[in-house]
Order: C-alpha cells, then sequence, then structure tokens
C-alpha cells in the first residue's frame, strides 16, 4: 500500500455540508494509470473529484499523493500548491482571456517536472486551431469543454482529474477523442482519474473502474472485471445490461431455470446444491439458433448497428435479453418465435 | 471550501462591512432611546400627513417610472423605426437631471408670467394666458419631477433584461398563439421581473431620501420630518427613528416582491439556448407613434429642463459671471475623483472577501451594509456629526488629545466617508453584478493552475471586472455630481459645487441664478453618460 501513487482511505466526500459518499478507499498504483469513477448523476463522482484537488476538505481519513498526505482531518494542502489539474464539466474558461490564452495560461504554472505534453500537439488533437482567438462566450459547450480538457493537459499536473470530460462533445467526434486520449495519458504518463457516467466510456479509458451508488463505492475493479462479475445487485441494475432470473443450484456447475432448462458454467461464487439464486443473465450469454426447441417470443427488437438485442418473453413472463449479429441471416419481427441454442452454457456464472 | 477561514481577504471584508453598518445600526438603535416632544407634537399634528404624503409620492413615483421605463425599454429593445438607435442612449440622458433642477425648471416653465406664459405672449400677443397654463406644483409636480429625472433606472435595467432575452422566448409565445399583448405580459415582463424590480428599488429608495425637490416644493413628507426634528427641534434620535421606519418600509417591499417569486428562476442558462433576438420593422401609424413616444420622453426628460436653464442663461448673463464655474468645476471633480477611488478599492475587496470566505454573517452584514443606499443623505450627515461629536468628547479629549471635530466635520475627508456609506451599495452591488457573471468554477481552475488568491483577484478578476468598474465609477460620478443633502451639510466652508450653488440660488427665490450652476451640472452629467453610454447600455443586466 505504501507504495501506491495514490492512495484515499476511509474518506467521507462531502459538499455543502452534506456527506455525499460515504468511507472510501481505494487506490493507484502506478504513476500513469486511468481510472474511472462511474456512477449516477448527482451521486457525488464530482465531490471526489473536488475534494482530492483540494477545493474541498475531509474530517476523516486521508489522501495520499507519492506518500505525502495532501488531506486529512488535520492536513489541507491548498489545492494551488497541489499540482493537480481538474477539467471541469462546465465552462470554467477565463471568461476575458481567448482560447489560446486560456490554454497558454496552464504552461504557466509553477512546476519542476520536465514538461510531457506540448501545447501544440494537444491543439492539433482536440481540433481547437480555428477557435484559439475566439472568446468562451464565442464558442460552443463542446468547443469550451475541449479547451478546458487542453489547459488541464498541458498545465502537466502529477494527477489529472476530469470531470465528464466529454459529455458535451459530438458523438462522431467523441470516439476519436477517447482513443486519441487515452494514448496521449499513456504516452505522457500522466496519472488520471475520469469521473463518468457512460460505463462505455469508462470501460475503454480506465484499467480500473470505480461504481459509486448509494453513497458507497461499491465496487473498484478491472472493468472487464466490473462488468462480468458484478459484486451486487445494484451494481447489475447500474449497469443495466442483463437480467436477474430466478434459478436452482443443480450441482457445482449448473443450475436449473423454469423456463430456459438446465444452464451449465463456472460459478464465480460456490453456493450448494438446492440454493434459490438470481442469475444475472446477459445479451451475450444466449445464442440463437433457429433450429432449437426452445422457442421464445420476441416483444422487442433493438437495432445496435453491429448487432441486435431482442427481447423475449419467456412462458413464466420474464424478458430476457439476447444479442444477435446484425449480419444474421435473417431477421424476426414481433411476435414471432426465436429459437434458443441448447444446451446453454455461460462462461461464469453470477448468481446473488 | 474555505468556510471559516480567517484570511486577509475574510478580515478585510469584515472590516468594509462593519464601517459602512455604523449609521445603519445608528438609525436602527435609535428606535430604543427617548425622543424630544416632538415626537408627540407631531403624532397629534402632521404625522399621518407625512406618511400619507410619502406613500402617495412613493406609490406615484413607482407605478409613472414603471409605465416610462419599461415603456421605452420594450419599444428599443423588440422595434425597429427611425431615430431608435438615437433614443437607445438618448433615453438615459435624463440621469443628467437631478430631480430638484427637474422641479425649478417645471416651476419656472408654468408659473405666472412664467416661460410658457413668454412663449404665448411673443407668438400670440399679450393676453390672460396665465389662468390656462396648468401649474404643476405641489405633490402632482413632485411626482412628475422625480419620475421623469429617475425612470432611466428602470429603463436601463429592463432594457438590459430584453435584450439578453432569447428569440426562443417570443418564438414560444408565437407558437402559443400568443397576441404580441399576451407575449409581452406574459413571457417578456415576467421574464425581466427581476431587473425591472430592482430599477424600481432604486427609484424607491431615491424618491424616499430626496430632500431638494421634497424641499423645493414643500411637501411634507417623512424626509421633511426627519429634516425637522433635526433642525427645529435636534432631536436626532427622532430623526433616526423615522429613517428606520423608511428603511424598514422599503426592506417589507422589496422582500414580499422577492417571496413572491418563489422559487421561480428569471434567467435562462444560455448553453445551446440563446439565440439573438431579431427586432421587428415598424412602419406608418406605429412607427410613428413610437417615435413620438420616445421623442416626447426624450424631449420631457431632458431637453425640457435644459433648454430652461439654458434660456435662462442667455437671458441673464450677468449671472454667469457671478460663479467662479472653474472653481465649482474643479471641486465637483476631485469629490468625484476622490470618492470614486475610495468606493471602488473597498467595493472590489468587500466583494472578492466574500467570494472567497463563504462566510454566511459576512454575507448578511454585507447585505445589510449596503442598505446604506435607503438613508436619506440628511440624515447620514447628521448621524456622522452627532458620531464625531460624541467620540470626539468621550474618547479623544479624555484621552488627552487634540479635537478632531475639524478633521471630519465641514472637511472632505468627513465628505468622503459619507459619501462612502451613502453610495456603497452603488459600488458593491455594481461589482457584485459583474462578479455573478464568473463562474466559481473560474476561481477554482485559478487555485489549480497555481494561482494564489491575491494573483486570482489581480490577474483573472479586476481585468475581467474593468467594464464593471467603469460603470460603476459613473454611476458614482453622477450621484456624487449630483448630490445635495451631505454636500450641503458636510462641506468645508467656502467649498461649493454645482450642486449646492444651485440649491443654495433657488432656496433664496433666486430661480434664475440657479439656472448656470444647473446647467452646468447637466452638462458635466450628460458628458460622463456619453462617453459611457455604450457601455451602460450592454451593461448590468440584473
Amino acid at each position: 500500500m505504501a507504495n501506491n501513487f495514490l492512495e484515499v482511505n476511509n474518506v467521507d466526500f462531502k459538499a455543502g455540508g452534506k456527506t455525499k459518499v460515504k468511507n472510501v478507499s481505494f487506490s493507484v498504483q502506478n504513476e500513469g494509470d486511468i481510472i474511472c469513477l462511474l456512477g449516477p448523476s448527482g451521486i457525488g463522482k464530482t465531490t471526489i473529484l473536488r475534494t482530492i484537488a483540494g477545493l474541498e476538505k475531509i474530517n476523516n481519513g486521508s489522501i495520499i499523493i507519492n506518500n505525502k498526505t495532501i488531506s486529512s482531518k488535520k492536513i489541507h494542502i491548498e489545492p494551488e500548491d497541489r499540482n493537480i489539474s481538474l477539467a471541469f464539466q462546465d465552462n470554467s474558461l477565463f471568461p476575458h482571456y481567448n482560447v489560446e490564452k486560456n490554454i497558454l495560461i496552464g504552461t504557466e504554472k509553477k512546476n519542476k517536472k520536465k514538461i510531457k505534453i506540448n501545447a501544440k500537439e494537444i491543439v492539433e488533437f482536440l481540433n481547437l486551431k480555428k477557435i484559439l482567438n475566439k472568446y468562451p462566450h464565442e464558442i460552443s459547450a463542446g468547443e469550451a469543454q475541449r479547451s478546458s480538457l487542453a489547459r488541464a493537459l498541458v498545465s502537466n499536473p502529477d494527477l489529472l482529474l476530469l470531470d465528464e470530460p466529454l459529455s458535451n462533445v459530438d458523438q462522431s467526434f467523441k470516439e476519436e477523442i477517447q482513443v486519441e486520449l487515452k494514448q496521449l495519458l499513456s504516452k505522457s504518463k500522466i496519472t488520471t482519474i475520469i469521473v463518468t457516467h457512460d460505463s462505455y466510456e469508462a470501460f475503454y479509458l480506465g484499467s480500473k473502474c470505480g461504481i459509486i451508488l448509494n453513497k458507497q463505492l461499491k465496487q473498484f475493479d478491472d472493468p472487464y472485471n466490473v462488468y462480468h462479475f458484478p459484486n451486487s445487485v445494484e451494481v447489475v441494475n447500474f449497469l443495466n445490461r442483463g437480467i436477474l432470473i430466478p434459478a436452482k443450484v443443480t450441482s457445482e456447475n449448473s443450475l436449473e431455470n423454469k423456463d430456459l432448462g438446465t444452464i451449465k458454467g463456472n460459478f464465480v461464487k460456490h453456493y450448494p446444491n438446492g440454493s434459490e439464486v438470481k442469475l444475472l443473465l446477459q445479451p451475450e450469454d444466449l445464442e440463437h439458433d433457429d433450429k432449437s426447441n426452445l422457442k421464445l417470443e420476441v416483444v422487442d427488437r433493438k437495432f445496435r448497428g453491429t448487432n441486435f438485442i431482442y427481447t423475449l418473453k419467456t412462458p413464466s413472463e420474464l424478458q430476457i435479453p439476447v444479442f444477435v449479429h446484425s449480419h444474421h441471416i435473417h431477421q424476426h419481427e414481433i411476435d414471432e418465435k426465436f429459437g434458443i441454442k441448447r444446451p446453454i452454457h455461460i462462461d461464469h456464472i453470477v448468481c446473488f | 471550501m474555505f468556510t471559516n477561514k480567517f484570511n486577509i481577504w475574510f478580515l478585510s471584508s469584515l472590516l468594509i462591512s462593519l464601517l459602512v453598518i455604523i449609521p445603519i445600526l445608528t438609525v436602527s438603535f435609535s428606535f430604543f432611546e427617548d425622543t424630544s416632544r416632538y415626537f408627540d407634537i407631531l403624532k397629534k399634528t402632521f404625522l399621518f400627513e407625512y406618511i400619507f404624503n410619502s406613500l402617495s409620492l412613493l406609490v406615484g413615483v413607482l407605478i409613472l417610472t414603471f409605465f416610462l421605463g419599461v415603456g421605452s425599454a420594450y419599444v428599443v429593445s423588440f422595434y425597429k423605426f427611425p431615430g431608435v438607435n438615437f433614443f437607445k442612449w438618448a433615453l438615459i440622458l435624463s440621469f443628467a437631471i437631478p430631480p430638484y433642477i427637474y422641479a425649478y425648471s417645471l416651476f419656472a416653465f408654468f408659473d405666472n408670467y412664467g416661460t410658457a406664459f413668454t412663449i404665448l405672449k411673443t407668438l400670440f400677443g399679450d393676453g390672460e394666458y396665465n389662468k390656462s397654463i396648468p401649474k404643476f406644483d405641489g405633490m402632482f409636480g413632485l411626482i412628475l419631477s422625480i419620475s421623469f429625472s429617475l425612470y432611466a433606472y428602470v429603463y436601463i435595467l429592463a432594457r438590459s433584461s430584453f435584450l439578453y432575452q432569447s428569440q426562443n422566448l417570443i418564438d414560444l409565445g408565437k407558437n402559443l398563439g400568443f397576441s404580441k399583448f399576451k407575449s409581452f405580459y406574459s413571457i417578456i415582463l415576467p421574464a425581466a421581473r427581476p431587473a425591472i424590480v430592482a430599477g424600481l428599488s432604486l427609484v424607491a429608495m431615491e424618491t424616499l431620501a430626496e430632500f431638494g425637490a421634497v424641499d423645493f416644493f414643500s411637501v411634507n413628507t417623512l424626509t421633511t420630518g426627519i429634516y425637522n426634528a433635526w433642525i427645529t427641534f435636534d432631536d436626532l434620535a427622532f430623526a433616526n427613528r423615522i429613517s428606520f421606519f423608511l428603511l424598514l418600509f422599503i426592506f417589507i417591499l422589496f422582500l414580499t416582491e422577492n417571496l413572491s417569486r418563489k422559487k421561480a428562476k428569471y434567467h435562462l442558462d444560455t448553453r445551446g439556448g440563446f439565440k439573438q433576438k431579431e427586432k421587428i420593422k415598424l412602419s406608418g401609424t406605429n412607427s410613428f407613434f413610437a417615435f413620438l413616444f420616445c421623442f416626447l420622453l426624450f424631449f420631457i426628460s431632458f431637453l425640457f429642463p435644459l433648454g430652461q436653464m439654458l434660456y435662462w442663461t442667455i437671458k441673464f448673463p450677468e449671472n454667469f459671471f457671478d460663479i467662479n464655474v472653474i472653481n465649482l468645476l474643479l471641486n465637483t471633480l476631485y469629490l468625484v475623483g476622490l470618492s470614486s477611488l475610495v468606493l471602488i478599492t473597498f467595493a472590489l475587496i468587500s466583494n472578492y472577501g466574500n467570494r472567497v470566505s463563504r462566510n454566511k454573517t459576512l454575507n448578511f452584514l454585507s447585505t445589510l451594509s449596503i442598505s446604506g443606499y435607503a438613508i436619506p443623505g440628511v440624515i447620514l450627515a447628521v448621524a456622522f456629526i452627532t458620531f464625531i461629536a460624541w467620540f470626539d468628547e468621550n474618547i479623544i479629549k479624555s484621552l488627552g488629545f487634540l479635537s478632531i471635530k475639524k478633521l471630519f466635520i465641514g472637511s472632505v475627508l468627513g465628505l468622503i466617508i459619507v459619501y462612502f456609506v451613502r453610495f456603497y451599495s452603488l459600488a458593491f452591488n455594481g461589482i457584485k453584478s459583474g462578479y455573478e457573471k464568473i463562474n466559481v468554477s473560474v476561481d477554482e481552475s485559478a487555485y489549480l493552475l497555481g494561482y494564489s488568491k491575491r494573483k486570482t483577484f489581480l490577474n483573472i478578476h479586476v481585468p475581467y471586472l474593468r467594464n464593471s468598474l467603469l460603470f460603476v465609477v459613473i454611476l458614482i460620478s453622477l450621484e456624487i455630481i449630483r448630490e445635495l443633502p451631505i454636500t450641503l451639510v458636510l462641506r468645508p466652508f467656502n467649498f461649493e459645487t454645482f450642486a449646492t450653488t444651485a440649491y443654495i440660488s433657488a432656496s433664496e427665490d433666486m430661480l434664475e441664478a440657479a439656472a448656470v450652476p444647473s446647467l452646468f451640472l447637466i452638462l458635466i452629467a450628460a458628458f460622463f453618460i456619453t462617453i459611457t453610454s455604450n457601455y451602460i447600455l450592454k451593461e448590468n443586466n440584473g
């Protein structure tokens, strides 16, 4: 623990006198790591960033960077002395400076570290060249957000905090920025905490993801684990990527559902035979098979470009999502029957 | 963040607020002091009349300034017609006319054998015109004088608010099938409500504190009561008590309005939703009436008093040589420069202290401190004299020091201090409205970029607030050029301004002699307004 780059130990994060997230602990192991904090709006993600930046104080626990305590009940290093940059979600550009000056002001920061990122490179990557001479009130919300991101990046911080950095950026440009941002951060080895409510963004950018729900950090793990091995029903519901269906454990690698029959796979957690559980069924867990005798009624079909997600109704009125590649030979209409391949095999069986 | 942090900014801000609060507290505490027999006499005689007159004056002025200010702001903001660009700034020139000079002009024009009589006689020969010339004196004249002089407060703030209304709002009205009139009163007007109320509150405070015009028309208001309590009965406690009632009345009025808004928001988040307004081009009769309305307002509020003063100056040129114009000009500018410097510096520090401290007590004290604007100048001047006399007698002399009375009473220093208390709210609010446009995350970004609080203040806030500061300087300058009662009571011996010279001549029934200083006062004020009109018209959208 002592050698972690950043440590947050048992901290209650407060804003405006109210506790937003309780007893949070997590760490960032290496300099240059990117972690993402995911959670619904208003849950306190921004408060966590503001506190790490020194804009809010703490009454318990500690925040340590490079073995130096920057926040605790007794210690509070002022934000200007932390060398932490925070790119705010709203427009925090200096209104009387043009975009160029706003970005370059980041380079004026007293910094002993060797410059990692060059302003020109950032301007090009964030496509800001055309608006360099414009003032904050003359640019769009997305442009303001990118300018703010650029300023935070060029300030060459020890820790970069990004609050919903791409929430106002056009979808078409968003994916391109995500890729380049990830490359840039990893090349420049700037440790970064990104707050977002977009799980895809978090899973792509973060080497670790924290899920904040009901005033708690519910899970802090690799994106793969968060997705495939959610540790609570709340995380499953938040990610909204599957449903929980009732099932009975029949052996150490199988369980039984009234509508789907036997389901085989590897249990993530052991349950004794005969246990009544709720099985997490994700869209990619079931396979479509026209020839199968297990047929369910289609109640909805969502086209997602590369795939369809069919919602199927079981005899006991459960609605199950199933993922099918969009190049599949034929489409199924609403009310038609849809075959599920048997026997059903799920790589990792997650139950609650 | 930084809650309860006693930094230098917090302390400076606290000290400034406390300094301004002293006279307000003096006024409030007077409620518990003994008063002389004047109170009993007044209660049995004129108190009801004073209250009734003050209320009538206030209601009359508020109604008239509302219609003139909002009406003119609406016409120039939403329509295109010949001269609209001229009227846009010309309508603020009425700021250059203090109510007492308007009162002199109004009286003189319609008086028996006055200017109106002379014009009719010149045009139509001898006749009994006096009987058919209406008389605008007493309460009616007073309401007209104050309204035409002060409506520009409502005009400027309402216009700014209209200017920042998105075309989307207007389009929404059309989409809902509203008529132009319905769109105006159900969409445009409610959205501008805070700005209009802010304008009206300034008008209300100025009206209740007005001394020159009230004195000229001999209308007995609470202000007259305050003056009499002090001058005739030497009863400062009772004078303070009446002032306290005035303050309380204004406070209740605007608190009621504020509560009635509940949680409604009146400004739009412009992110992604603001659309520049398209002015409607008027033609034919509509265009003519819009022009006529603006022209008449400009004429009545500015050209008429200016013309009257100019007429007298030309007609009685000897008065021009009786006063030392250069000396009066230098005195006026000296007061303006010093006061602006002091007010701007302290109001800036106080605002920034409030912003970084985020301390509720400090915020409350600052809010209280700005109510000094509602205390009539007469009371502030008298309260100051009383305080200095008490301090000198009980503290300074008992410590064996020389008297400090001369340093503060009848000195420029004393004048500046009382101006400071009186106009602090203008400076504080003017800068505050500029500050409200700077998102707090801008400060936080500066800190995170390594800026100290001092550097953030000097490098980020001051340059950004430059325009707001200029606006505040002009507002203060205009107020001080026109200011009468404080200057009259506290000025050094033989130190006159255009305002005091005009008042002294008028009070000696020499209205013609008041014309020269009045004319210069108008011209200087108009010059200040003109050079900054572009800014005044853009700024302060409340």
